[in-house]
């Protein structure tokens, strides 16, 4: 059952206004989105109708905190046959970047961020890698690329995930 | 000679070694030459979900790169192809140019983004490829994954059909392999869930293994390291969750095309593939 004591109603606004989430009102809910998503085709706790549905609602908190939303494969699949040309894989990743503002940000992900800042990409290039590279005859990479960290600053991505 | 800039992100250097000497190497046959792009960070797809802005951003500061090197991208990854494509669509509509400038990146001249296989498709060529192949791999059956981020999404693309693709199955065809017809082809290897829910980026991954295992393919053939990870990597967890023995070989496309070339299995890396492909070797009268 949906309480719509709690709703926000702004929060659908909210939505809007965030990258990707700009298309959100035009979502008429015709499920097609859920029809062709294989997450959902895997796992029924997951539906991104439900999600954007919840969303149009105002129900805020809910779609915030729930586990689900981060299960969007962002595969695009969707985005391919909304009748209305929403992306809807951008859509949804907008409500995941509202969530993170909101303070949900998953672990995985607040490490990610970490990595980025500290060596500029998501794996360490240790000496070995290095040695394994040239014995097979492929050319050198960069160790680390400090200028991630200026992009990060500048964003301010790292207060957001609460580091 | 056609040039580009090539643009590794995180994944290819570390992890998929043979993805990128195969990738090298057969490029050098085809006469394309790769420039090394200094200073390339990772592409900011992994960080989409947590902040759109700053992924692009990111991806924006590695076409700057390019740009001022004057050359289109190369990638061999799909998330960075979508992720790069993204910022560049961007910067031509100059949306978020302000923190672009700000952060002292320019964009002097406009480039392009392709995978490598797009780039083989559109830039070389079925024809020409054909004309390269002197060992035909007549014998293999095998199931090409295009990944998600290959063609999806159509309006960032423009490339493709994204609900009947056609591209890499002609070119797997021209090798001499046969590109198997199956259900599900648009299928998503479960890659992006991998962090959230193993058990379902397992579940997902398996079910294209289990695809190829009835269809008797001799491997399936990958354009992208994150599909890999799920098809070879998490084969066995897959095997043991779902009580299988799969045992398939999975190929990079280029090593695939490498060795329909006549390269070498060392010059197309075929030791770091972590599923051992000696029956496939075999098949087409290998070493
Ligand atoms: S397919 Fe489009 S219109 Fe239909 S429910 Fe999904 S987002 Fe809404
Ligand atoms: S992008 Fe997300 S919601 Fe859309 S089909 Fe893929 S997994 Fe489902």
């Amino acid at each position: 059952m949906i309480n719509l004591k709690n709703a926000d109603p702004t929060f659908k606004w909210e939505i809007a206004k965030q990258e990707g989430g700009k298309q959100i009102l035009k979502c008429f809910g015709c499920s097609d989105c859920a029809a062709s998503c294989p997450v959902r085709y895997f796992d029924e706790r997951y539906n991104p109708r439900k999600i954007i549905r919840l969303t149009l609602l105002g129900m805020k908190d809910q779609v915030l905190s729930s586990p689900f939303l981060w299960f969007c494969a962002h595969c695009h699949a969707c985005t391919e046959h909304c009748p209305q040309g929403i992306p809807v894989a951008e859509l949804i990743n907008a409500i995941k970047n509202y969530a993170v503002e909101n303070g949900y940000c998953p672990e995985g992900y607040k490490i990610q961020v970490e990595l980025l800042q500290k060596m500029g990409r998501l794996y360490e290039v240790e000496d070995f890698d290095l040695k394994k590279r040239q014995k097979i005859g492929l050319p050198p990479v960069d160790k680390t690329i400090p200028e991630v960290a200026k992009i990060l600053e500048k964003t301010g991505i790292l207060n957001k995930v609460g580091k | 000679m056609k040039k580009y800039a090539l643009f590794l992100g995180c994944t290819v250097p570390v992890r998929a070694q043979h993805y990128e000497l195969s990738a090298r190497n057969t490029a050098k046959q085809l006469d394309i030459e790769f420039v090394d792009m200094n200073g390339a960070s990772c592409c900011g797809f992994p960080i989409k979900a947590v902040d759109a802005e700053t992924a692009l951003l990111i991806a924006a500061r590695n076409i700057s790169i390019a740009s001022k090197m004057g050359l289109n991208i190369v990638t061999l990854c799909n998330s960075c192809t979508a992720m790069l494509s993204d910022a560049q669509l961007e910067l031509k509509n100059n949306r978020f140019y302000k923190k672009f400038k700000e952060l002292g990146f320019t964009y002097p001249q406009e480039i392009t983004v392709k995978h490598f296989v797009r780039m083989l498709y559109e830039d070389i060529g079925v024809e020409k490829l054909k004309k390269s192949v002197k060992v035909p791999l007549n014998n293999l059956k095998v199931i090409s994954h295009y990944g998600c981020h290959y063609m999806r999404p159509s309006y960032l693309y423009g490339f493709d059909n994204p609900e009947v693709p056609h591209t890499f199955d002609e070119l797997v065809n021209l090798t001499g392999a046969k590109s198997l017809q199956y259900t599900d082809k648009k299928m998503c290897c479960g890659g992006s869930v991998l962090g959230i829910d193993e058990g379902l980026a397992v579940t997902m991954a398996n079910h294209k293994l289990n695809i190829a295992e009835s269809n008797e393919a001799d491997a399936l053939i990958s354009i992208c390291p994150f599909c890999t990870v799920m098809y070879e990597d998490n084969q066995r967890k897959a095997e043991e969750k779902f009580n299988k023995q799969y045992n398939l070989p999975v190929l990079y496309y280029p090593q695939l095309l490498g060795l329909s070339f006549g390269l070498d299995k060392n010059a197309v890396g075929i030791r770091f593939n972590r599923v051992r492909p000696n029956l496939l070797l075999e098949k087409i009268g290998g070493q």
